[in-house]
């Protein structure tokens, strides 16, 4: 975040980035009211990561996912 | 007998006894989702000639004295998004895929098949279990699935067939799956009982993966022992599947009566539920009161809907990334469906990792508060069924709160949703309890001593 931005500010430049890289990849196919919509859907998405970030971790807190080592004669 | 609206425990017995013949259960069972389907659009298959082969079969060994158990010879209707061989459709609900055929059973449908049950149908579903974000029941190139309990109400989803047709008779009991909702809400808005066992508890092989780390599959029926004895046919490890648990499960039935049991309530649970649903929630309690203790209970300020809602969104997106990708979902049904999941590019591999980092809080906090009580209550839903032309309300789109979903979704809780009142339009409300994980025995046993002092599971709608 850059010095003195909000965390609205900052926010609300990340969604209208990465709502652009919506439109970059899928723009072609998308109608204006569509369009509209997934903007509203990437500020919910941009609410469910400050809700995940605002979550104090440490360096111990680790991903709570399966990873098991493969030997395919086990 | 009419083996319809019948409990599993009083069809096993006619059927060892050899009162009623698995061939006539499947040509009635069959008859009915035939003739009554189409009314809940319940159906994408009726597999009548896999059904009376495996009928027959099981007619002869039961009369040469070889019955396998309580499901043999049982009609059983699978959601559609389990692979089944033999040339009959999977298709997911969707509309592209709906040739689309596997050579292989999934590893419920041959557990189901070893212990004698029989397939009579693939159920409607909603398109890819919901996972494109579609916000109204006209979701499933089947059409919108109906409440048996009203013509204009939803069946709820995304397990829509799997609730419809256990709610109308037209099958004994069903397999559906549970992301976020999927079993308990269909049971919720048909008034049936439906359980969403532990993550890992029954292997996912053969199923569609929405997300993997979140997807569950259960049984739709109308008591929760039925339940019970599905569960323990279908539970267990599966080399097919590294994420089903080398844990056992045995059913246990055991009478509950005299059991006390400590239930607690999240504050505020129901504080968001429409009127009716709070009221038959408030009384509940009131009953609950009779078995066992009501506690209040706090957690921990974590972001759980977020969490799980993260989750989902990402992996869903993985899942699903060829059609979305190559923009295949415009063939989806329900309109949003077609963009709706372009959105998901927006959420940052650091935040799915960061969510998947906060799971790990949640499941420990979710952990410490059930180990000191045998299950958490709460409405099954906070609605009714609504209405089949508008948008509902969904906690996995975060227009209403559900953090018992968010919590049972993102630990991997058991969780079983049973029928506990009727709204004033006579659409049926619902009260779920909630165990600590792998306790499955302990909610079921709750949802018994529940139903052996209401009624509510014993009324049906009047379907004819």
């Amino acid at each position: 975040m850059r010095p003195g931005m909000s965390p609205a500010a900052r926010d609300s430049g990340e969604v209208n980035l990465l709502l652009e890289l919506v439109r970059h990849r899928y723009g072609s196919r998308l109608t204006a009211e569509q369009l509209e919509a997934l903007r509203e859907s990437v500020q919910a998405i941009g609410a469910l990561a400050a809700a995940v970030r605002a979550v104090p971790l440490t360096n111990a807190d680790e991903p709570l996912a399966p990873f098991t080592p493969f030997r395919a004669d086990e | 007998m009419t083996p319809v609206f019948r409990p599993l425990r009083e069809l096993a017995e006619a059927v060892r006894t050899r009162q009623v013949s698995p061939v006539t259960l499947a040509e009635t069972f069959l008859a009915r989702l035939e003739t009554l389907g189409p009314r809940y659009n319940a159906v994408v298959t009726v597999t009548r000639e896999r059904a009376l082969i495996a009928a027959r079969r099981a007619e002869a060994e039961i009369a040469a004295g070889r019955w396998r158990g309580p499901l043999h010879g049982i009609p059983y209707g699978a959601k559609d998004l389990l692979a089944t061989s033999g040339g009959v459709p999977t298709t997911w609900g969707a509309a592209p895929l709906r040739e689309q055929r596997f050579d292989y059973d999934a590893t419920v449908v041959r557990r189901l098949e070893e212990a004698g049950a029989v397939v009579v149908a693939k159920l409607a579903m909603v398109e890819l279990a919901g996972g494109m974000g579609y916000r109204q029941p006209t979701a499933s190139f089947t059409g919108p699935g109906v409440s048996p309990w009203g013509p204009d109400a939803w069946s709820g989803g995304s397990s829509s067939g799997s609730g419809s047709a256990v709610s109308a008779g037209l099958v004994p009991f069903a397999i559906g799956s549970e992301t976020w909702g999927s079993i308990l809400s269909p049971a919720a808005n048909c008034g049936i009982t439906g359980l969403r066992p532990t993550y890992g508890r029954v292997s996912r092989h053969g199923a569609m993966a929405l997300c993997w780390t979140l997807d569950k599959l259960g049984p739709l029926a109308l008591t929760a022992d039925d339940c019970g004895l599905v569960l323990d046919a279908i539970a267990g490890p599966d080399p097919h599947d590294p994420t089903a648990a080398d844990r056992p499960f045995a059913y246990d039935d055991a009478d509950a009566t005299g059991r006390r049991f400590r239930f607690g309530v999240i504050r505020d649970v129901a504080a968001g539920a429409e009127p009716a649903v709070r009221a038959a929630f408030e009384r509940s309690l009131e009953v609950l009161r009779k078995i066992g203790t009501v506690e209040e209970v706090t957690l921990a300020d974590l972001p759980y809907e977020a969490v799980t809602r993260t989750i989902l969104f990402a992996e869903a997106a993985s899942a699903f990334e060829d059609m979305i990708e190559s923009g295949a979902i415009a063939g989806l049904t329900a309109p949003e469906d077609h963009y709706t999941a372009y959105a998901r590019d927006a959420i940052l591999a650091k935040d799915y990792v960061r969510a998947l980092r906060v799971r790990a809080l949640v499941v420990r906090e979710a952990d410490r508060v059930l180990s000191r009580l045998d299950a958490l209550v709460a409405p099954g839903r906070p609605g009714v069924a609504s209405p089949l032309d508008r948008e509902f309300r969904s906690a996995a789109r975060g227009n209403v709160a559900d953090v018992m979903g968010a919590i049972g979704n993102g630990a991997g809780l058991p969780a079983i949703a049973v029928p506990n009142g009727f709204n004033e339009a006579g659409l049926p409300t619902s009260l779920q309890f909630m165990g600590r994980a792998w306790e499955e025995n302990t909610v079921l046993a709750a949802a018994r001593a529940w139903q052996s002092i209401t009624d509510f599971h014993l009324k049906h709608p009047p379907v004819g």
